[in-house]
């Protein structure tokens, strides 16, 4: 029986029934009637779930752990917001504040999320003594994705997933804010939606697709790096994981709550002010986020520490296992700090607290403080995964290895750990006591050093390499240009005198963008050709790998590049307007063609992903004759991974760095210890 | 230089205890926030603290935290010689002890002459004071899950490990304690 009318019946009527309700709860309300955000949404939402019920059967989707929880969630908000509004009533208070109400709706809905989707199950039994339930039976095929598991291999599916998820989402909307841009005068954005549209872009972009995108690649492959069966914690992992869905809506959704115009960074008095009620949805969806990446880096670091195979030394790592090291360590410690300060702020806006309201005896710059003292470390979280991806791909496609690995390998924590001491350059322009200038200049400058011996080893290793042009060395070669004009663009901003008058220019928006491209976009896209063969047994295809490349390089530069010059000619960032006599428009045209161009590789990418998944040729174990262990074992993985202890000979990259199965080498004595 | 091959035995033991120990480092940073905060505005602040919380009952709740710390450390003397029932009482005065503390945390809230909303010494001073409490109910709690083990015989001398794990927690915030009274009622 054909059953597509039916579902299409079912999504339509879906999608009137949540719109039509919506609509008469607003009238209800006494509010207008239609508005175009919440009734398209709460329509598509409700017509996409009796699409999805109509298509799988009610009864299996709601068996699906992620639905339950997701619907127990919902339910779980709605109801602590009208308890909350009682209780105010109760006390004497009008009904309805939207911080308070919502903070304590969002929270309570989350933690009802959390306890219905059953990651607390094995701690709640191992607390009472019971069988921890770890043998539950598995679904099959899609829907094991769609339920909370353990195993490192389906949460770092599902970290992947829901990162690539956000991607267009957070691209679009940066595509709405750029193509604003030409022309500003066509009122495409009001004023105060242009600031919410591009600040939630970069809310999105750096929490919700960075992080999740590149857990995704750590969970997957770090305990097959360092020859472990899984994480050191299976069960905190599949917790952490199931935070960032909900952080991912939150941040979202903030746009449909009325949006926020601080920009990423949230500063108060305006962060804290009324006016910018999306504000809420992000500080919470923000900490939630900060709390999974806080958890996750305990759980790497035990992994990394506790479980490496025999003769795992930490000089025997890939370089791909040095940056997540690195990266786990800072995340650990600094992450604390964004979560404090931005709880601070929610404090202030539900509780009336003053840490930062100078008529209260606060100090404005406070914030500044705590926040940068996280979100500079903050920047090298972002790339130093990348940068360890670069490390390890150049040399399985030039066949040399790797030129000075254990520069590289202690420079990664040299970038992480000097990247601490630099924070207050964010804040040159803040009124910074004078003393504080020069030093935190210098410290600037420094990091440049690490991030140099990386850029060199690189190119050395490259040099009269066997270079086999694979689409994964295509991306990781753009990727070091990008991040080298990243780099070296940071370095007037490092420098008072000059960084006093490029601050808060688009000269910033152009370098940061950089260096995301180069420490995480490229690298992340390297790494999906590179690895979809060990995920899902098949090759991606190389010719749409090329027509990617060729669309998202050069769009790349169009886009960064124009910036820096917008920057130079003194346009500022977050404003949403500019004199067409100053003749900035070129370059704001060149800019968002770069962006679509950018957004058309997506698109490619996207198309690749779904075809080669289900007719792409067969990769076998090791289509790149790459050395590390994740290559020793069939494609995809097996369930538990090694049939047999691997054991490890030497560094990685190297013929002999490892080998599973069989006895262990006898003449390999003598290279027991690491000679260099 | 050589650096020494990984055992098998290692890989396999459980890395539980080293979990904590970043937790608590993490954690440590959370705290210090406060902390930074704190002296931040302490510093720029002319005629600091505008409020002065009285310090008597304050110390009564030092000693009642402080005499967790002893029974719960007890505790895992007492099961490390085998010694259940020990194990069992301990973890209950301990649990009493961290409820005392939230109780009389809870008196004194009620009783101060400032709201978390009347300057920042006093948002200061609340969320200090809060987020301290919050990891003691978190401790709490985690003291209940090993006292349900405890009662289902899940622990002996040789398996005993979640217990020392959990008393590890107990004295870091028992330690942070000892920093936020001294900055918040006795340094001032």
């Amino acid at each position: 029986m054909n059953k597509a009318p039916l579902k299409a019946f079912a999504g339509l009527a879906g999608l009137a029934a949540g719109g039509g309700l919506t609509m008469l709860v607003r009238l209800a309300l006494g509010m207008p009637v239609w508005k175009t955000s919440p009734v398209l949404v709460v329509g598509i939402a409700a017509g996409l779930f009796a699409w999805l019920a109509a298509t799988v059967g009610f009864r299996k989707l709601l068996s699906l752990d992620a639905a339950r929880g997701a619907l127990c969630g919902l339910a779980g908000t709605g109801v602590a917001i009208g308890i909350t509004m009682l209780v105010r009533l109760a006390i004497g208070l009008p009904a309805w504040n939207a911080s308070p109400v919502l903070t304590v709706g969002i929270f309570t809905g989350v933690v009802v999320y959390l306890i219905t989707l059953g990651v607390f199950n094995y701690w709640a039994r191992w607390a009472v003594g019971r069988p921890d339930g770890a043998d539950r039976p598995k679904k099959p095929g899609w829907a094991r994705y769609f339920d909370v598991d353990t195993d490192h291999k389906v949460i770092g599916v599902q970290y992947f997933v829901t990162g690539l998820a956000f991607l267009p989402f957070a691209v679009i909307l940066q595509l709405v804010g750029r193509t604003h841009m030409v022309d500003p005068d066509l009122g495409i954005l009001a004023s105060g939606s242009y600031e919410s549209v591009i600040g939630t872009h970069g809310i999105v972009m750096m929490f919700i697709v960075v992080l999740p995108v590149f857990f995704g690649l750590v969970n997957y492959f770090v305990p097959l790096q360092i020859g472990a069966r899984d994480l050191a914690f299976p069960r905190l992992n599949a917790f952490t994981f199931w935070l960032v869905p909900p952080a991912g809506l939150l941040a979202a959704f903030s746009l449909m709550a009325g949006g926020f115009t601080t920009g990423w960074t949230a500063y108060p008095p305006l962060s804290s002010s009324f006016e910018v009620q999306g504000m809420d949805l992000v500080l919470i969806g923000v900490y939630l986020a900060g709390l999974s990446s806080i958890l996750t880096a305990v759980n790497v670091l035990a992994t990394i520490f506790k479980k490496r195979a025999p003769g795992m030394g930490f000089f025997r790592m890939p370089i791909f296992v040095w940056g997540t090291l690195a990266t786990t360590s800072l995340s650990l410690v600094f992450t604390q700090f964004i979560g404090m300060s931005f709880l601070m702020v929610l404090l202030e806006r539900t509780l009336g607290m003053g840490f930062f309201v100078p008529a209260m005896g606060g100090q404005v710059l406070l914030y500044q403080y705590l926040f940068w003292f996280y979100s500079h470390p903050a920047v090298y979280i972002f790339v130093l995964i990348g940068l360890g991806l670069i490390s390890d791909i150049i040399p399985v496609f030039v066949r040399k290895p790797l030129f000075g690995y254990k520069g590289v390998a202690v420079s990664s924590m040299g970038i992480a750990w000097g990247g601490t001491i630099v924070f207050a350059h964010h804040m040159f322009a803040a009124g910074l006591p004078g003393w504080m200038r020069v030093p935190f200049m210098i410290t600037t400058l420094l990091v440049a050093v690490p991030t140099g011996v990386k850029v060199f080893a690189w190119t050395a290793t490259t040099w009269m390499g066997k270079i086999e042009l694979k689409t994964p060395l295509l991306f990781v070669f753009a990727a070091v240009i990008l991040f080298l004009i990243g780099g070296l663009t940071g370095i007037p901003q490092g420098i008072v005198p000059t960084d006093l008058y490029l601050h808060d220019s688009y000269w910033i928006v152009g370098h940061f963008h950089a260096l995301f491209f180069g420490g995480f976009l490229l690298p992340a896209m390297a790494a999906i050709y590179y690895w979809f063969p060990k995920v899902r047994g098949r090759m991606l295809s190389e010719k749409l790998g090329r027509i990617q490349w060729f669309l998202m390089v050069p769009g790349m530069f169009l886009m960064v590049v124009p910036m820096l010059g917008l920057g130079l000619e003194g346009m500022r960032r977050r404003i949403s307007d500019y004199e067409f006599i100053l003749n900035l428009q070129p370059l704001h045209i060149a800019t968002a063609v770069g962006g679509f161009l950018v957004f058309a590789g997506l698109v490619v990418l996207g198309y690749n992903l779904v075809v080669s998944n289900r007719r792409g040729e067969t990769a076998g174990k090791n289509p790149w004759e790459a050395s590390t262990l994740e290559w020793m074992i069939s494609s995809p993985p097996p369930e538990h991974n090694f049939d047999e202890i691997p054991h490890v000979h030497d560094r990685p990259h190297l013929e002999q760095h490892a080998h599973v199965g069989g006895e262990p080498e006898q003449k390999s004595g003598e290279k027991e210890g690491d000679k260099a | 230089m050589t650096f020494p091959a990984v055992e098998i035995e290692s890989a396999r033991s459980s890395p539980m205890r080293l979990g904590m120990v970043l937790f608590l480092i993490s954690e440590a940073f959370l705290l210090g926030a406060l902390f930074w905060t704190y002296y931040y505005l302490r510093g720029l602040t002319p005629g600091w603290p505008p409020h002065s919380p009285p310090a008597t009952l304050a110390f009564v709740n030092t000693a009642v935290l402080l005499s967790s710390s002893a029974t719960i450390w007890l505790g895992a003397r007492a099961i490390r010689r085998g010694n259940e029932k020990g194990l069992f009482g301990f973890l209950l005065a301990t649990i009493v002890l961290g409820a005392a503390f939230l109780g009389i945390t809870g008196w004194e809230w009620t009783h101060e002459d400032f709201f978390p909303w009347t300057d920042a010494y006093g948002s200061t001073f609340y969320t200090m004071t809060g987020f301290h409490a919050l990891h003691v109910l978190g401790g709490v709690l985690l003291m209940l899950a090993l006292l349900a083990r405890t009662a289902r015989h899940r622990f002996t001398a040789d398996s005993f490990k979640a217990v020392e794990v959990g008393s590890l927690y107990w004295h870091f915030v028992d330690f942070i304690w000892i920093l936020v009274f001294t900055s918040v009622f006795i340094i001032r």
